[in-house]
């Protein structure tokens, strides 16, 4: 396997460690609050995969300049789906926030192991 | 690109999304105009449906249509042809009927303050929905996946009981893993053909998928991961069976009848257009195969066995679903023409019996608050017609002859016969053994458990819909012509 152009590339395998820091962090913490944390971890990880394909070696901005009209530029469309991409993690991490405060108040708690427990003490007390 | 009859494609969604955002405003003047007013608009968006259904089935051709007069590659494409008429139908028509049977059933199940949200994230909900089934551009696809992501959550929790707030945030942390995945998968797309655009991309990863057979895995992997987490394919399901019992029950009808599917029919979609050639040409069809089938086994066992230890008449419903996204799946890892009929088939019945069940358990519950399968006693005379409904859909799920449950057993079985799996048909037997077991107890204690005193009946408007999902169950399981013309027709342009 050709090492070299995984360093040449490296925001690509920056964006992969990312993302599976992320999932893991969402999986196996057992806080709500670092959950959510993970998952914008992993979600910064795709959008910096997503961003990094629109990069080429030795591209410019993408603003042509009538001096050199056939220069290389990078592609800007990346950038403006991870704008979408952003607003929707945001959405999302809101929601969840929101959430949390509802589940804190609700069980004092926001380990998700205490919360099964005090959910099943409940529910062996209503039975 | 002007006049109505040309922009018909996106009508629907967007009187779907102005009456959604409309719902608070009258809520906030007119809270009992809402359930009916959000009935009309998705009356209209289902005339929408079939005219769009009409044309298509007039033309012979699918109807393309570029938003904003922006063609693609550049613009966002839609693309409606008989797979993605068939789905339209179904998700407005059965969305109509929770609808209306909302209108009578809502102030029982929420507190009036949210009465006007809780249409505002239905409408929405139907609309992503509608928006995942006619997008032809990758990028689209995802916003309108998260946009009924965080519907779907919002409906479950709406009702803000304990046990629906915990549920709604497990369901919300997988489904943003989910689409997380699916989001690495387009950009890996992106990557490798440089269009966004379904189409586009299809001719490109024709062209180049042989120099990257790798990154083709990942891409393949990835999306059977997101959209299987999305759809609940049994090792993933984790977070149904919670999000679906803890939910209002005109949520957990729309949950559990349709959401799941638009992902799954997403994904069978992405697979037999841009990765229609990849997938054919280097023979990992065969594994792609291998996996579906696998985890539609594991579903369908798997959900059989936890619905049978349930006491809880809705999680057992739920449990339910995880086994009958299985038989989808079965039918679209098989990939004949005849199973993917068989899949889309059981889209559509299985929407129709699942939201006719949740329904009435929702009226049973309403008037009688049984919810444990132990008190289910004598309901067949305290509440005969909801638990008529019941009963039709239940022994629909199971199979029996004049239900339309037992035509997509039958075609799934002669398609699994065709192909070449006899072994399968043990599952699809065993699985209607599971059916008759846990299904059976529930209709056993309410006709022959002790009679107790007759509960009043449910009022006559949630009444209707849900004799209305029943009575589909067994017309169509008497005249399967008209939805298994459709289907043929549908499975013939994606499996050509």
């Amino acid at each position: 396997m050709d090492w070299s152009a995984l360093l040449r590339n490296y925001p690509y395998a920056v964006s992969l460690v990312l993302f599976g820091l992320g999932i893991h962090t969402v999986l196996a913490r057992p806080n709500l609050l670092i959950k959510l944390i993970g998952l914008n971890i992993m979600q910064c990880g795709v959008f910096l995969f997503l961003v990094a394909t629109g990069n080429l070696a030795g591209a410019r901005p993408p603003i042509i300049d009538p001096a050199q009209p056939n220069g290389v530029y990078a592609n800007p469309l990346p950038t403006a789906l991870i704008l979408t991409g952003i607003v929707v993690s945001v959405s999302v991490t809101a929601f969840a926030l929101g959430l949390i405060v509802q589940v804190h108040r609700m069980y004092g708690t926001i380990d998700p192991t205490a919360i099964v427990a005090a959910y099943r003490q409940q529910k062996g007390a209503a039975e | 690109m002007n006049g109505l009859a040309d922009n018909l494609p996106v009508l629907p969604v967007i009187l779907l999304l102005l009456s959604a955002y409309l719902m608070p405003t009258i809520a906030r003047f007119r809270p009992r105009w809402c359930a009916p007013l959000a009935t009309f608009a998705t009356g209209c968006s289902t005339l929408g449906a079939v005219a769009l259904a009409a044309r298509v089935l007039l033309t012979g051709q699918p109807v393309e249509y570029s938003v904003g007069g922006w063609n693609p590659p550049w613009g966002i494409g839609l693309r409606i042809g008989y797979p993605e008429v068939f789905m339209l139908l179904v998700l407005n028509g059965v969305c109509v009927a929770i609808l209306a049977y909302t209108i009578a059933d809502i102030s029982h199940e929420l507190p009036p303050k949210a009465v006007g949200w809780y249409y505002t994230i239905f409408l929405l909900l139907l609309a992503a929905m509608s928006g995942i089934v006619m997008a032809h551009d990758l990028f689209n696809l995802y916003v309108f996946m998260e946009v009924s992501g965080i519907a779907a959550c919002a409906l479950v929790c709406a009702k803000g009981s304990r046990e629906s707030v915990v549920a709604a945030l497990k369901y919300l942390f997988l489904a943003a893993i989910g689409s997380g995945f699916v989001l690495f998968a387009i950009g890996m797309l992106y990557l490798l053909t440089g269009q966004l655009n379904v189409g586009y991309a299809a001719a490109e990863l024709a062209q180049v998928w042989s120099a990257y057979p790798r990154v083709l895995w990942v891409v393949i992997s990835f999306f059977i991961v997101g959209f299987g987490v999305k759809s609940a394919l049994f090792p993933l399901h984790v977070w149904l069976p919670d999000a679906h019992a803890s939910a209002p029950s005109p949520s957990s009808a729309i949950l559990s009848g349709l959401v799941v599917k638009v992902y799954a029919f997403a994904l069978i979609r992405l697979f037999c257009t841009v990765l229609a050639e990849p997938l054919a040409l280097s023979g990992m069809r065969e594994e792609v195969r291998f996996i579906l089938l696998a985890m539609a086994v594991m579903a369908i066992v798997g959900g059989s066995l936890f619905a049978l230890v349930q006491s809880d008449v809705k999680r057992l419903l739920a449990y339910s679903t995880v086994a009958q996204i299985g038989y989808i799946f079965l039918g679209f890892g098989l990939g004949t023409r005849t199973a993917v009929t068989a899949a889309l088939l059981h889209v559509l019945f299985h929407a129709l019996m699942k939201s006719g069940l949740f329904l009435s358990a929702g009226a049973i519950a309403l008037r009688t608050g049984a919810r444990s399968v132990a008190g289910y006693d004598g309901m067949g005379r305290r509440m005969p017609l909801s638990m008529g409904v019941f009963t039709v859909c239940a022994l629909s799920m199971i199979g029996l002859p004049g239900f339309s449950g037992l035509i997509t057993k039958w075609y799934l079985g002669s398609a699994i016969i065709a192909a070449g799996y006899p072994l399968l048909l043990l599952v699809l037997v065993a699985s209607t053994l599971l059916n008759t077991l846990y299904y059976l107890p529930v209709l056993g204690r309410a006709y022959q458990g002790p009679a107790a005193e007759r509960a009043v009946e449910a009022p006559a408007a949630m009444l209707v819909p849900m004799l209305v999902l029943g009575g589909l169950t067994i017309l169509f399981g008497f005249w399967p012509s008209l939805p298994l013309a459709l289907a043929g027709k549908a499975a013939r342009v994606l499996i050509p």
